[in-house]
């Protein structure tokens, strides 16, 4: 991380770093990932991607912000084929799942 | 590097015709001749002119024909311009000895600072003095003494050979108004422009309203008439002259080829580079000479003129660098420019490159490269900043982010960290 600059913050400037994406998710019997499939706009069209779930590494919940919005969220840290280590969740308010880095 | 000293008073130290002065000095005799000294750039034209040649009719720009075609007994001399510079060099240095402000103007011209010198020396004369003492070897020096550099070069310009003249505060527009606008430094075009106004005094010049004359003359006109009417007193700067880093190369076989000569320069730059007291810093100024190969006789000697033989000859070229730099290129581009505008006249037996003067700092993306410590102690953050700069002028947007903390204590991921644009 660098130094910060000598300009002022402005809020308005700042961009979200790892921003959930949102994924469909396969489930087994007990409710674990076994996949996950992601829909990505390529300029053309919509392009679909997909990827197995190797991996189950550990879950957890969060309920938090019960005060203002619910925020309900079931994730699962995984390894998918290939290597790659993500974070997935399950909104539990709209049930939708989504992907981010750990 | 540091912050230049100044001084209101001035005192002008001035050797007119100094290259040939310095001839004189190293060739005895010469004096008693018409002579003069061939331009540095080409040999077929004259650029000093003795006294004695200049009765005779010869003048500064002839060519070397029509000049032994007005004087056949005429010397011509090859200029030595390192050695001239060199001379110059212990002058300055002389000069040092009796003030620390000290400003060079051209060759054989410089300013002093003399402002608190009377509390050392006990008088005005004392300094005149201690600085005649440093001319004594040159005895066509001339000084002068006044508020500011403009009213000292006229009063060092009226003066006789070892003389000095003294502009005393409160005179200045007195002793200026009698002086000629030859003093001013005119270009030939608005010297007969002045002409022929009929105004031929800074007297005359300046009583005239100083609207009408920038009118006339434009931001020159305005500066020429707050210069006749003594409205403008600029201090003399001394300045904080750093070791230079040299490189030299001494060639086996004096070499004339231009080609291996640019390739000793591109030897010499990365060499000086590589010293450890360039890290971190700039190169602001070079100096590029060669000695050349000794020449026994002219090439007009058999029209009657001849130089002095053996004639020591020397190349010399100066640089400025508009923006400081550290990239071997952008040092080596306007010396192979003038490598090939004017080259040595004859074969170069050893070639120096000298670093003259620095500028802190890095502009270029140093701290990614081999002196990367270094060149990040020196200034990593404004090298970052123009680097920057220079990527959002490119892309027409910034594509450099600071990444900052703003939760990250949280327990969601996203809310960590943010980016924020990288701006200097």
């Amino acid at each position: 991380m660098v130094a910060p600059a000598r300009a002022p913050l402005r809020t308005d400037r700042l961009r979200a770093v790892n921003e959930p994406r949102q994924v469909a998710v396969e489930l087994n019997a007990d409710g674990e990932p076994i996949a996950i499939r992601r829909s990505r706009d390529n300029g053309g069209g919509q392009e679909t991607t997909s990827a197995v779930v190797e991996v189950v590494l550990e879950n957890w919940r969060i309920d938090d912000e019960w005060w203002r919005q619910l925020i309900s969220r079931r994730y699962f840290a995984v390894i998918l084929e290939g290597g790659a280590r993500v974070v997935l969740f399950e909104d539990l308010v709209t049930n939708e799942w989504f992907m981010q880095t750990p | 590097m540091s912050r230049r000293p100044t001084s209101s008073l001035a005192a002008c130290v001035w050797i007119p015709l100094f290259p040939l002065r310095c001839e004189e000095a190293r060739h005895e005799g010469l004096a008693g001749y018409p002579t003069a000294l061939l331009a540095t750039d080409t040999t077929r034209k004259l650029w000093q002119v003795s006294p004695l040649a200049r009765h005779a009719g010869v003048k500064p720009g002839m060519t070397v024909s029509q000049a032994i075609g007005l004087c056949p007994t005429l010397r011509l001399i090859e200029p030595d311009p390192v050695h001239y510079d060199e001379r110059f060099a212990n002058l300055l240095s002389a000069l040092t000895e009796v003030s620390p402000v000290v400003e060079a103007a051209e060759l054989g011209l410089a300013y002093v600072g003399v402002d608190g010198l009377e509390g050392i020396y006990g008088s005005r004369g004392k300094i005149i003095e201690a600085l005649k003492k440093t001319l004594e070897c040159w005895n066509v020096g001339r000084i002068g003494f006044g508020p500011g550099k403009f009213i000292a070069w006229v009063a060092a310009s009226r003066a006789k050979p070892g003389e000095a003249i003294v502009v005393a505060l409160g005179e200045e527009q007195r002793f200026l108004a009698a002086q000629p606008v030859s003093v001013l430094p005119l270009d030939p075009d608005t010297h007969r422009r002045l002409r022929q106004l009929g105004i031929r005094s800074l007297g005359a010049l300046a009583a005239l309203p100083e609207a009408a004359v920038t009118a006339q003359f434009g931001a020159l006109g305005k500066r020429l008439w707050r210069l006749a009417a003594g409205r403008i007193a600029e201090p003399v700067e001394g300045c904080v002259a750093p070791e230079p880093i040299v490189a030299a190369l001494t060639f086996f076989t004096p070499v004339g080829e231009r080609e291996l000569l640019v390739h000793s320069l591109d030897q010499l730059i990365a060499r000086a580079l590589k010293h450890p007291r360039r890290i971190g810093w700039r190169v602001h100024a070079v100096r590029l000479r060669a000695d050349l190969e000794c020449a026994e006789v002219n090439e007009n000697a058999g029209r009657g003129a001849a130089c002095c033989a053996p004639t020591n000859r020397s190349w010399l070229v100066n640089v400025l660098l508009k923006d400081p730099t550290a990239a071997a290129d952008r040092i080596a581009a306007p010396l192979r420019t003038r490598l090939e505008q004017s080259p040595p006249t004859g074969a170069v037996e050893r070639l120096v490159l000298e670093f003259t003067a620095f500028a802190p700092g890095t502009a270029e993306l140093q701290l990614f490269a081999r002196d990367a410590q270094a060149a990040a102690r020196a200034g990593q953050q404004h090298a970052l900043q123009s680097a920057a700069r220079e990527i959002r002028m490119r892309v027409k947007r910034s594509c450099l982010y600071h990444i900052i903390e703003v939760q990250p204590w949280s327990r969601l991921p996203e809310r960590r960290y943010a980016l924020i644009d990288y701006e200097p």
